[in-house]
């Protein structure tokens, strides 16, 4: 217990030091880039939640993302932009303005309702169907989101969110996120499903019903991601169905992966390292383009480096940089050894 | 009559093609357990080759046959850099330095070409119709149905004749058996990823040719086809993918007949919930792969 | 010939073999004889390459060997006739065969040779050749299995329980199978559950119980030590 109050106060105590640094320096682009971490820390919590503890992998996560951000959307665009925003929305809704916290919290539950309904009969595949078919729900989401003209303006782009995510909210809502994410891995639950990881035989013999814990955790992962989705839609106020797909996923996976999927720790670090690198490398990439060193745009060197480093530490290190402890035990077990010297 | 015969067409066509993707995903998953997300990026490699040998004046098939070869390198590539270090780790590992892979390969484009279509050669013939029996059909229509036969055949071929081909069938019920008899693991391996080159290159030159323009992101739709195809036809059998990818392009061509306009936008929603559904309903594909489901 | 010493294989954190020490000299017919359980089909499989040794060694002719990967084992010498039978059941009998000489595929006029000399000596082979090995019974699956193997033309036969679930008069087939490869000059180590049979062929016998040797003598000896029941139902 002890132990799990330790890593949730030190990688609580990491977002605050962020918080405060940020506030303190006042530098807009600082800012802009703690929100941004902080939301990806609810989004990577969200798939370790599921992916951590089950042992699937699920690219449908940042379907789940999407759904947040654009039921955020439709809730909160003023009633008077909808018209420009959403020139087809149906009629019921077009008359709702409710208040963006409020509106981001439906966000996670519409994930959360969605994966509920959606995911129970794929919790019972394991392995490459379990991944194929996490693919193609991706795939679905994405299509609907892009054709549904009517709550998503289509594949163009949504504009009129109320700028809503400030540092505090997206840092106390990342700082909410390792709490449940921690509680869930130390409940029963969590436990059962990680110990089905290793044994599913086992595990079931244990008394646990595998394909109902795989789904609690789906929906709570869904939860995290509908709300990290709202979060983000309130934070860039404008976005396309194009934010939803494989290339966010890969940035959310590869932080989770280089980061250690089984623990919170490894999520919560694997964000930081990830999004501090991806900022100054994004810096270089702008740099490198005003200074129009070469002919074309430099893009896509970010993801190379991210892609190079996912393979480097899946083959060097396996199970990403906390591969199984926590941080909270990691310092405990140094103190105890302290004390036996 | 000649509504049949041209319904016929272009079902075979895109089946053909679409049976040659799946069957390049299938081979590898069959006998590795490994669903390659780089593999739309092999189509990918084979379209730029094209593209940056087009300024050499060499003969088109001259350059397509490099093509072609390059991205049988890159399949072998594949192998050698997101496959081999992790295979004896997890399935995870391996779906996601796959899937790294490809990202790595998309970018890399993106970055030392360019984000914008880049126009590839095109043989004259490509943009010829033909007209008999009372159909229209542009001649690339048929050109892929020739290849596709001539490459079905000689796959067939390869894997019933050749000691090669029968080692990677029985690799793929029992690769640790296989192993026992004196069947190198890596020459399978990196035979299953080569010859998963060679069919996503000869696919690429068909699929590219309808556009005659390649883009990073070319490879995602016949990963996603051959998805589809494989999953329908049974995620371990190649007569299932064969299969699996012309009932694709049946049904894709007859929804486009069928379909209301508002809804036909929405296919790709239909066919991956139908995929989630097979799954769902029968893991195994409609044909079932090798009888014993052993894993290596 | 094959010489294996302190030998432990591991599933995790489950020791199957705890220490196996034996000895196999060349034409020599030696069976490992256990309860289910004991360890025999893991020390099997381990000789084969196809699972790794945690300690020990595997020496093939005064080489080590220990480390080596099952298509290396393979290549020199050693054919393995796994428990669970394996045929290959989407392949036909006769593509079988041809993998079973896959180490000596160079070889065509041999190969083919051999391949008529199987069917001579399996008549039941010979007439399902085109047939898929997966429509085989299971008899016929087990003479499959040992006719690939031979195939190689191994100096070393490890074959592992060939009587498991077959009907008796096949099982006395199977034997006296064995018994024609022993007098033909190869080296075998044969694995069983069905002491009584293995021991009328074998030369030398070794018994295993939770991982470890047991007793070890000739076959004689083994079959005339009355402890051996007790051995059985403990283990």
């Amino acid at each position: 217990m002890a132990r799990n109050l330790t890593t949730i106060a030190v990688l609580s105590g990491l977002i605050l030091v962020m918080v405060v640094a940020t506030n303190l320096l006042g530098v807009r682009l600082f800012d802009r880039l703690a929100i941004n971490l902080c939301i990806s820390l609810v989004l990577v919590l969200g798939l370790q939640v599921f992916m951590g503890n089950s042992g699937i992998l699920s690219f449908a996560h940042i379907g789940f993302m999407g759904i947040g951000a654009y039921t955020t959307a439709v809730l909160t665009i003023p009633v008077r932009m909808k018209g420009m925003s959403l020139p087809d929305l149906y009629p019921i809704v077009a008359g709702i303005e409710l208040s963006p916290y409020v509106a981001i919290l439906v966000g996670g539950l519409t994930a959360a309702a969605v994966a509920a309904v959606v995911s129970y009969p794929l919790m019972r595949l394991s392995d490459a169907a379990a991944v194929i078919t996490s693919f193609a729900l991706l795939v679905v989401l994405h299509t609907v989101m892009t054709h549904w003209s009517e709550v998503t303006n289509g594949p163009r782009t949504l504009f009129g969110l109320p700028r809503a995510t400030d540092l505090n909210l997206a840092a106390g809502t990342a700082i909410l996120a390792i709490v449940a994410a921690v509680a869930f891995k130390e409940s029963r639950a969590g436990l059962l499903l990680r110990s089905s990881r290793d044994d599913e035989v086992a595990a079931g013999a244990m008394g646990a019903h595998i394909p109902r814990l795989r789904w609690q955790a789906f929906i709570l992962s869904a939860l995290f991601a509908g709300i990290g989705g709202a979060l983000w839609g309130h934070f860039i106020t404008s976005f396309s169905p194009k934010a939803f797909f494989l290339k966010e996923t890969f940035v959310i996976l590869g932080m989770l992966v280089i980061g250690g999927a089984s623990t919170v720790t490894g999520a919560v670090f694997g964000a930081i390292i990830v999004t501090v690198t991806f900022e100054s490398l994004r810096a270089l990439e702008a740099g490198i383009n005003q200074a129009k060193i070469f002919s074309e745009q430099v893009i896509g060197l970010t993801e190379i480096v991210l892609a190079l480093a996912m393979i480097v530490v899946l083959v060097l290190r396996p199970g990403g940089l906390f591969a199984t402890q926590e941080i909270g035990a990691l310092l405990w077990r140094r103190a105890r050894k302290k004390e036996d010297r | 009559m000649s509504f049949f015969l041209q319904f016929m067409i272009d079902v075979l066509s895109l089946g053909g093609a679409y049976a040659l993707m799946a069957l390049g995903l299938v081979i590898v998953y069959g006998i590795l357990r490994l669903v390659n997300f780089a593999y739309g990026e092999l189509i990918m490699v084979a379209g730029y080759t094209m593209y940056l040998t087009s300024g050499s004046g060499l003969p088109w098939l001259v350059m397509a046959a490099v093509a072609v070869l390059m991205a049988i390198m890159a399949g072998i590539a594949t192998d050698y850099i997101a496959f081999r270090p992790v295979r004896a780790k997890s399935v995870t590992a391996v779906l996601i330095t796959s899937f790294a892979f490809s990202t790595l390969l998309q970018n890399a484009a993106l970055l030392f070409i360019s984000p914008r279509p880049r126009n590839v050669p095109l043989p004259e013939i490509f943009s010829e119709t033909v007209q008999f029996a009372g159909v229209i059909t542009p001649a690339r229509n048929l050109i892929t149905i020739a290849t596709a036969v001539v490459m079905l055949g000689l796959f067939s071929w390869l894997m019933r004749h050749t000691v090669l081909g029968i080692a990677m069938r029985a690799a793929a019920t029992n690769f640790t058996m296989a192993r026992m008899l004196g069947v190198p693991a890596n020459l399978i391996i990196s035979s299953a990823f080569a010859i998963s080159g060679l069919l996503a290159g000869v696919v690429s030159m068909l699929w590219i040719g309808r556009v005659g323009a390649v883009v990073p992101g070319v490879g995602l739709e016949p990963l996603l086809i051959a998805f589809i195809a494989t999953v329908i036809g049974g995620m371990r059998s190649l007569q299932g993918a064969v299969l699996g990818g012309f009932l694709l392009a049946f049904m894709d061509i007859t929804l486009n007949f069928t379909l209301p306009q508002d809804l036909l936008k929405f296919r790709d929603a239909f066919t991956f919930s139908l995929v989630i559904l097979i799954l769902l309903w029968r893991p195994q594909g409609l044909i079932r792969g090798p009888a014993s489901g052993q894993r290596t | 010939m094959l010489e294996i010493a302190g030998l432990q294989v591991a599933y995790g954190a489950i020791r199957a073999v705890r220490d196996v020490s034996l000895t196999l000299a060349e034409g020599e017919l030696v069976t490992l004889l256990g309860a289910n359980g004991a360890g025999k089909s893991s020390t099997l499989m381990c000789i084969a390459g196809a699972l790794p040794a945690a300690a020990g060694a595997i020496r093939l002719e005064g080489q080590d060997v220990t480390a080596a990967r099952p298509e290396v084992m393979a290549r020199r010498g050693v054919a393995t006739v796994p428990e669970t039978r394996d045929v290959f059941p989407d392949l036909t009998v006769d593509e079988n065969l041809q993998l079973g000489a896959y180490t000596r595929r160079n070889d065509t006029k041999g190969v083919a040779e051999d391949r008529t000399r199987m069917f001579g000596m399996f008549p039941v082979l010979a007439e399902r050749s085109s047939q898929p090995a997966g429509t085989l019974s299971g008899g016929e699956q087990q003479m499959l299995v040992i006719a690939r193997a031979m195939m190689s033309r191994p100096r070393i036969l490890l074959l592992d329980e060939p009587s498991l679930g077959l009907a008796p008069t096949i099982v006395n087939r199977i034997f006296e199978m064995i018994a024609t490869l022993k007098g033909s000059g190869l080296t075998i180590l044969l694995v069983e559950q069905n002491a009584s049979k293995a021991l009328e062929v074998a030369d030398r016998a070794y018994v295993m119980r939770l991982g470890k040797i047991e007793a070890e003598g000739t076959a004689a000896e083994i079959a005339a030590a009355t402890d051996l029941k007790a051995l059985y139902l403990a283990g």
